[in-house]
């Protein structure tokens, strides 16, 4: 019996403490407190590249705003976004990768426990930045898809959120971007070199959220019952954006892998010969006789030599024109967010749309044109030249038209930025491609799959409030 | 009874209190002694064992019992009454007739079978190690009733093996091994390279960690099937344990007068590839997407000048356009080639007849050959034995440079140190080298070219010559030949790709244990055992200079250069401390109980480094050796501890009735402190219901019943949060908010089953069957739930989820032809699983397992078997398909539909064997019914023009690739909007035409994985003892064995509808780039002295 009792003590003897157990549950591989500052800058990053990835798997735009078309594999410049999920990772880098990071950003930057007066007014100015990015990433994706989860999005303990009205999200959008102007203050400083686009820079970032607000303003220009909204709104920040395009926000990247322009990959490293210029906007530059011609495109058929591939048909890469190899051979190879340029293009339109005095129509665009020429490497006397030609020259009667252009134009690269243009001004006119994966050309990105599969009743809502969850389905704010 | 008590008396008065009774125990098969044969007097714990020589003698008490119990694992168990006599010699027979079988269970215990109130099945090491593999799961294929075994065709790769379904949602659902007492995983390494293989992108199968154990040190193989078999081993075991037991010192039958015996086995295989598993192609026409090229009369061609044409067009090959829609061969066409640009080659700026290539892809196999040598020494004395093997294993794969050694060493022991104390111990160690893996998935994959994107005109045994003659990337796939650039574009040469861009592995895999038994009465005993598993792996993965472009190591970047390498260690300890007890409590009622204590630690860790943006010396592979600085490391460390206490009761009544309950409480360090215990309760029973018959035609019968309930934890470190580190951007640091939001608030998952059984033989044993039915129901689920990415995560942990599998198992074996030199046997296992996902989490209704590209997912749907496949469908109308105006099939707008699902509707394995007089032959038919897979390889290798059903005649007699105009296109079978049928005809001259990916809903491209395959035939001759006699040879045996002789069935074009990423639920149900499957043929030899 005294064996047995041994043994018994034995078993006791193994059961060690639950803590102890415990406290083997530990990754000490990956830190569980990380400065807020990295994750702000790890947004920027995220926004960038994904703004100007040539990916097909992630962003279709430059095909689909007609700069480029691919040579062999032709799917996505028919529109079919839906073989690769194009839209699935888009949501997800937005919403994930990008709005997620900001909001961690900003409640760990407000949890910090701060003594300095400098400091306090520092985190006050970080705080406003990381809303004007946000507010910059949820345009993108109101404008994209409509209706979108909003209010009860970013909450992991609501796995079925909502889809808000796009509107009242536009509106909350420009409410809270005036916020920010208001409380940034450019006598304090901010991130310093977390913030990749400006070096913390806030007299750049009010700047930028003033431009912000124009953009966010003219986009729902065409939104009758808004009308006040918008012009209040631009009046109040047409004079605090960029006074000149030294205050371009441009994301400037690194020589080295992973770090290096999203394009450079595409282009360069991955050695596919995947795209050629477009027809459309060759056509229509050498029409012009455009001086950016030779900074967009390479001259590999031969001196000042364009052509572009008709678009969405099979091409030939030794055939057309490629992208130039300033922009495909350099890594470092800047990627603009907001341009001086584009600011007065939008404000060009407030003025031809009499929001702003009509008389001033015809500087803004010339501003905006000249520019971008420059922007690219053309020279002012190129674009005074370029600009007296009368198919430029800025014509009241034809404003849309000519500021479309002009606008789709100066995008290059900047794919989004170029179709929504086109969307809202509806010109230039786009070629339709041969096979589309449906019929007529795209006004919106179609939801992601898995929002069918796992939000799905918040999903059908949104589907039928926009008017069917179609590529098709023009936007409320593309009414003509 | 009354004979036996006169018997009895009369013995009483005829001899003293106790007798001595001796004899020699024979073998049926053979006639030879047994060694090691328990010997126990019925109804007591009086026992021994035969001696050397097969002989015993035991001590009888007459008052304890008269009944001898004659019992050898793998073999009949006979129990004799004593008579007058007190010599008894006893024939043992090993057969599936073996009734009274004892079996191993849970823990290593010995059990007779029929006293189990589960299902158990067993295999003799014998049958599996005839055909010999780099992996002895693919062995188990068709084996056993209720076990699918899935081989991935990878070569060392890993093979899934499930029992009775998937339980868990995105947990292993693997089953577990248990080797001597070694618990050892099949789950495959779970580091940064193959979690982005599983998605189907570029990588290898680097198989898993229990394609180590060596099949010729198998004794016998248990499988355990459901919870109430398992609960003893806790959580792990969930899924079922296939549990071996090796060969000891005692276990063969020939040792010499010395004590020792001596063995040597060699086989050797070739395998060749099974032609319905590789494509067939089309051969009429050649490279090209379409007939929009310059080439004028010949638009599927270039026309335009070349380097040497001084200035003249030229018709040549569009040589980036890797597919098959270019122009018709014709014999008189003079077109420049690929290797017209080359400078090496013979036909160096000459033009060639354009035909379709005399060496296709076929060609590019080699025959695999795999030799294995196994040497075994065991000895035993009176209180000792040992058995030493070493086996070499080498094979050469089907692809060029590819190759796999493995060495593996086992050693074990046992001593009695003294009459009541025993101590053991068993030592394996493996190591394996491997070269040139096959690449799986769809990237940087040489059948993915193969299979999906290719130009009939190009003749690999060229490309060969031209990698021969040059050394060089010399590919037929060129970026921009006319204007110099010979640099590949989608595709490196293959014969360069596999003799440059290979990779190679090792791993050193060491497991064991070591034990102690103390028998402290007659009654009690305690057992003492420590186990280990742990090894250590390399892989070293190679992209030589001047590659194709692709995304590599760390950073992923696209690259045409690199190094990357993994080294990972893994770890894992058992303690167990076990007490045996053992009485009759009356002469009819029998108690066993044990008390037991387990420690489990595991631990592992990884590192995995590359260079970053290219190599700077090309041809050394070295981190350092990095083009750009190499980013930093990624590192993987978890450590998990459970310890566990458990118990069990069994009581036996008169050979008639039986209960077994158990109970197990486990502690993890893995789950909230206050939740990190759990409990797993089960009971059985069973009844043998012939004892009360006591009819004839009716030898043996018994029903069982059980219920179990077994519980599992977390996965490491899912409690709390913690940040992504991605590489920093120059000097900014980068912190990013994880994708899996982990919970702090989990509780353990449980696993409910219910299963009953029944067990019969008739027509005196010579048929017989056991059925069973299950009920599992697997609840609170742990999983990382997909969830909107709206909430700014991908995926949540929660406790979520039901689970239910419900299925039959039937394993029927009969002797329909038996006389005095031959025998016919078989053996039929039958098992259907119908599994349902019950629910899920809040109102989620559907959670996505894996998305593949094609734009498939793998999911569990509520109220769908576990592993739908979903994606674009047909549009119907009135059960035909809609034609859409422009000519092709509709597409529903959504992609959750329902096309498919990954599990089978039943499997069935039939084994036949023959035995005529030294002959023995057998065959085994394996079949899957249902079950269904989506085909990469079809959905662009259809789109790309390669398959024969893209060309033709049409509805008009004329060659559907011709234009429509020349009165070429196709019709598509359906109908229109408004119901009329479809007229439109459309394009087939062209990509993105009728066939393939861009006009298709995935649906076109789900098959059904049904086969029946020939798995396994051998024959096999074993000399007699006569013709050995005085040769020093004892035994003698030589056999033919194949494997994977021939796919009698299947409705998978050009593919083995088994073959897939490798082991593991999320990657099961999508193939891309798959190997052919291997037809093995080979020659068996062993001999012992």
């Amino acid at each position: 019996m005294k064996k047995i009792l041994f043994i018994l003590l034995a078993f006791l003897a193994i059961s060690c403490s639950k803590q102890k157990l415990a406290d083997l549950n530990k990754d000490v591989k990956h830190p569980t407190d990380v400065p807020g500052n990295s994750l702000f800058s790890n947004a920027e990053k995220n926004l960038s590249d994904q703004t100007v990835t040539l990916n097909v798997n992630d962003n279709n735009f430059d095909l689909w705003s007609q700069y480029l078309t691919e040579t062999t594999y032709t799917d996505e410049s028919n529109y079919d976004i839906f073989t690769r999920n194009v839209p699935d990772r888009a949501w997800r880098t937005y919403y994930r990768d990008i709005l997620e990071d900001l909001n961690r950003a900003d409640s760990l930057i407000k949890g910090e426990n701060l003594t300095a007066a400098e400091d306090i007014a520092a985190q006050k100015n970080s705080r406003a930045i990381i809303d004007i990015v946000a507010v910059y990433t949820w345009d993108r994706m109101v404008t994209l898809w409509g209706n979108i989860p909003y209010t009860q999005a970013l909450n992991i303990n609501n796995v079925l959120p909502a889809y808000d009205d796009a509107l009242s999200i536009h509106k909350d959008l420009i409410s809270r971007v005036t916020a920010d102007i208001a409380a940034l203050d450019a006598s304090n400083g901010s991130f310093g070199d977390a913030d990749i686009i400006y070096g913390g820079d806030v007299t750049n970032w009010k700047a930028f959220a003033n431009g912000l607000l124009v953009k966010l303003a003219i986009q729902i220009a065409d939104v009758s019952s808004e009308s006040a909204l918008v012009t209040s709104s631009i009046t109040a920040a047409k004079d605090g954006t960029f006074a000149s395009p030294a205050e371009n926000a441009i994301f400037k990247y690194l020589g080295g892998t992973p770090n290096t322009n999203p394009l450079y990959v595409d282009l360069t490293l991955s050695g596919r010969l995947d795209y050629v210029a477009a027809n459309t906007l060759v056509d229509e530059m050498n029409a012009a006789n455009d001086p950016r011609l030779p900074f967009y495109f390479d001259q590999n058929l031969g001196t000042n030599t364009y052509k572009g591939g008709a678009y969405g048909h099979s091409a030939a890469y030794g055939n057309f024109s490629h992208i130039s190899p300033v922009i495909s051979e350099d890594p470092t190879f800047g990627n603009p967010l907001m341009t001086y340029s584009e600011i007065q293009f939008y404000l060009a339109e407030a003025a031809a749309r009499g929001i702003i005095p009509t008389a001033d129509a015809p500087t803004y665009y010339d501003n905006a044109v000249k520019a971008s020429i420059e922007y690219w490497g053309g020279t002012a006397a190129q674009a005074a030249i370029y600009l007296a030609q009368s198919s430029v020259a800025y014509d009241q009667a034809t404003w849309k038209s000519k500021i479309g252009t002009q606008a789709w134009i100066s995008f290059y690269l900047r794919g989004y930025e170029g179709w929504t243009e086109w969307r809202r001004l509806d010109a230039p006119a786009m070629n339709m491609p041969p096979s589309p994966s449906q019929d007529g050309f795209p006004y919106r990105y179609t939801y992601p799959s898995n929002e069918q599969t796992l939000n799905g009743a918040n999903y059908t809502q949104a589907a039928s409030a926009i008017g069917g969850d179609k590529l098709t389905t023009k936007l409320y704010w593309d009414v003509n | 009874m009354m004979l036996a008590f006169l018997f009895f008396v009369g013995l009483n008065f005829a001899s003293a209190q106790t007798r001595m009774i001796s004899g020699t125990v024979t073998s049926a098969d053979d006639g030879t002694a047994l060694p090691g044969v328990t010997v126990q007097v019925k109804g007591t714990t009086v026992g021994t064992t035969t001696d050397l020589n097969g002989k015993y003698s035991i001590n009888v008490d007459a008052k304890a019992g008269n009944t001898l119990i004659f019992s050898f694992v793998g073999m009949g168990t006979q129990e004799i009454a004593l008579g007058s006599s007190n010599i008894i010699n006893v024939v043992l027979k090993s057969s599936a007739m073996a009734i009274n079988e004892v079996v191993v269970t849970a823990l290593g215990i010995s059990r007779e079978k029929k006293s189990l109130g589960y299902a158990t099945q067993e295999i003799s090491g014998n049958s599996i190690n005839a055909v010999k593999s780099d992996n002895i799961i693919n062995s188990l294929s068709g084996r056993v009733s209720g076990v699918q075994v899935k081989t991935s065709g990878n070569m060392g790769g890993s093979t899934n093996i499930i029992i009775r379904g998937s339980k868990s949602l995105t947990g292993n659902n693997q089953a577990l091994f248990v080797v001597d007492g070694v618990p050892i995983s099949n789950q495959t390494d779970n580091s940064v390279n193959s979690r982005y293989q599983k998605r189907g992108g570029a990588g290898y199968d680097f198989g898993s960690a229990a394609s180590d154990i060596n099949a010729n040190d198998i004794k016998s193989i248990s499988v355990l099937k459901g919870a109430a078999a398992t609960a003893l081993y806790g959580s792990r075991a969930a899924n079922g344990v296939i549990l071996i037991t090796t060969k000891t010192g005692r276990d063969d039958k020939y040792l010499g007068s010395n004590g020792l015996g001596v063995s040597f086995s060699t086989n050797v295989t070739a395998g060749v590839i099974d032609k319905s598993t590789f494509p067939t192609y089309q051969t009429q026409y050649g490279g090209g997407y379409g007939p929009y090229y310059s080439g004028g009369a010949h638009p599927g061609l270039y026309n335009g000048p070349l380097p040497w044409t001084g200035g003249q067009d030229a018709l040549y090959v569009p040589t980036t356009e890797d597919a098959s829609y270019g122009a018709k061969f014709d014999p008189n066409l003079m077109v420049y080639q690929w290797n017209s640009f080359v400078p090496e080659s013979k036909n160096y700026q000459k033009a060639t007849p354009w035909v379709n290539a005399a060496n296709g892809p076929i060609t590019f196999f080699n025959t695999a050959v795999s030799t294995s040598n196994t040497l075994a020494v065991n000895g035993a004395s009176k209180s000792t034995s040992f058995r030493f093997s070493y086996t070499n294993f080498q094979q050469t794969g089907i692809l060029p440079n590819s190759k796999l050694a493995k060495n593996s060493f086992s050693l074990s022991g046992s001593h009695q140190v003294t009459k009541n104390f025993t101590v053991s111990s068993t030592a394996n160690f493996v190591h394996q080298a491997t070269t040139g893996r096959n690449n799986t998935g769809y990237n940087d994959n040489v059948l993915t070219s193969f299979r999906q994107w290719w130009e009939m005109n190009v003749d690999v045994q060229e490309l060969k010559s031209m990698y021969d003659l040059t050394g060089n990337n010399v590919t037929w796939n060129m970026s921009q030949p006319e204007k110099g650039n010979l640099k590949p574009i989608y595709w490196n040469n293959f014969y360069w790709e596999r003799f440059n861009n290979y990779e190679t592995d090792s791993r050193d895999h060491l497991f064991g244990n070591v034990q102690a038994k103390w028998d402290i009465t007659d009654y009690l005993s305690v057992t003492g055992r420590a186990t280990l598993d742990t090894y250590n792996s390399l892989w070293e993965v190679r992209k030589a200079s001047g590659s194709v472009a692709g995304a590599f190591g760390i950073g992923l970047g696209d690259v045409t250069s690199g190094y990357a390498r993994t080294n990972r260690s893994f770890m894992e300890a058992n303690y167990d401390l076990m007490i045996n007890f053992k009485k009759n409590i009356t002469e009819k009622l029998n108690l066993s109980a044990l008390l037991g204590s387990n420690i489990r630690r595991t631990y592992s860790s990884s590192i995995f480094a590359s260079t970053n943006g290219g190599l700077i010396v090309p041809g050394l592979y070295s981190v350092a050796n990095s083009a750009s600085p190499p980013l930093a490391s990624l590192e993987t460390q978890q450590t998990i501890g459970v310890n566990g206490v458990f118990g069990s009761v069994s009581l036996g009544y008169n050979n008639l009735l039986y209960l077994d309950a158990t109970l197990r409480r486990d502690q993890s360090s893995t789950l909230p402190v206050d939740n990190s215990i759990y409990y797993y309760p089960s009971i059985s029973g069973s009844f043998i219901f012939s004892n009360l018959l006591k009819a004839d035609w009716l030898p043996f019968a018994k029903v069982r019943l059980n219920y179990a309930e077994v519980g599992n934890d977390a996965p490491f470190a899912s409690l709390y949060d913690t940040y992504a580190q991605p590489s920093p951007f120059g000097n900014v640091t980068l912190f990013s908010v994880p994708n899996i939001k982990n919970n702090s608030e989990l509780k353990p998952e449980k696993t409910k089953s219910m299963e009953a059984g029944l067990e019969m033989t008739f027509l005196h044993k010579r048929l017989g069957f056991d059925a069973a039915v299950y009920r599992t129901n697997t609840i609170n689920q742990i999983m990382p739930v997909a969830v909107s990415y709206a909430t700014g995560y991908s995926t949540k942990y929660v406790n979520a989820g039901v689970v239910q599998n419900k299925g039959v198992e039937l394993n029927v074996y009969g002797i329909p032809l038996q006389t005095k030199d031959f025998s016919w046997n078989v053996n039929i296992n039958f098992s259907a699983n119908r599994n349902k996902v019950v629910s899920l989490f809040d109102s989620v209704k559907n959670l996505q397992l894996q998305s593949f590209q094609g734009g498939v997912t793998v999911n569990a749907t509520i109220g769908h078997p576990y592993g739908t496949i979903q994606g674009k469908d047909y549009v119907y109308l009135n059960g035909e398909k809609v034609v859409g105006s422009n000519g092709y099939y509709e597409r529903t707008s959504t992609t959750n539909n329902v096309l498919g699902n990954v599990n089978p509707d039943w499997h069935a394995g039939i084994t036949n064997s023959f035995t005529y007089k030294s002959w023995t032959a057998s065959f085994l038919i394996d079949i899957q019914k249902g079950g269904s897979v989506f085909s990469l390889d079809q959905y662009y290798g259809q789109g790309t023009g390669l398959y024969p059903n893209t060309v033709g005649t049409n509805d008009l007699g004329n060659p559907m690739r011709s234009a429509i105009s020349d009165g070429g296109g196709v019709v598509l079978k359906g109908v229109t909007e408004d119901g009329k049928p479809n007229m439109k005809r459309v394009n087939a001259d062209r990509y993105s035409g009728p066939f393939g990916w861009a006009r298709n809903p995935n649906a076109a491209f789900v098959y059904d994985a049904s086969y029946v395959k020939l798995r396994e035939a051998q024959i096999s001759y074993n000399f007699s003892s006569k013709l050995l006699k005085n040769t020093g040879i004892r035994s003698l045996s030589l056999g033919l064995v194949g494997s994977n002789l021939w796919i009698i069935f299947k409705n998978l074009p050009y593919a083995d509808p088994e073959a897939n990423l490798g082991a593991g639920s999320n990657t099961q149900g999508w193939q891309s780039g798959v190997m052919p499957t291997t037809r093995n043929f080979g020659f068996n030899l062993k001999v012992q002295f």
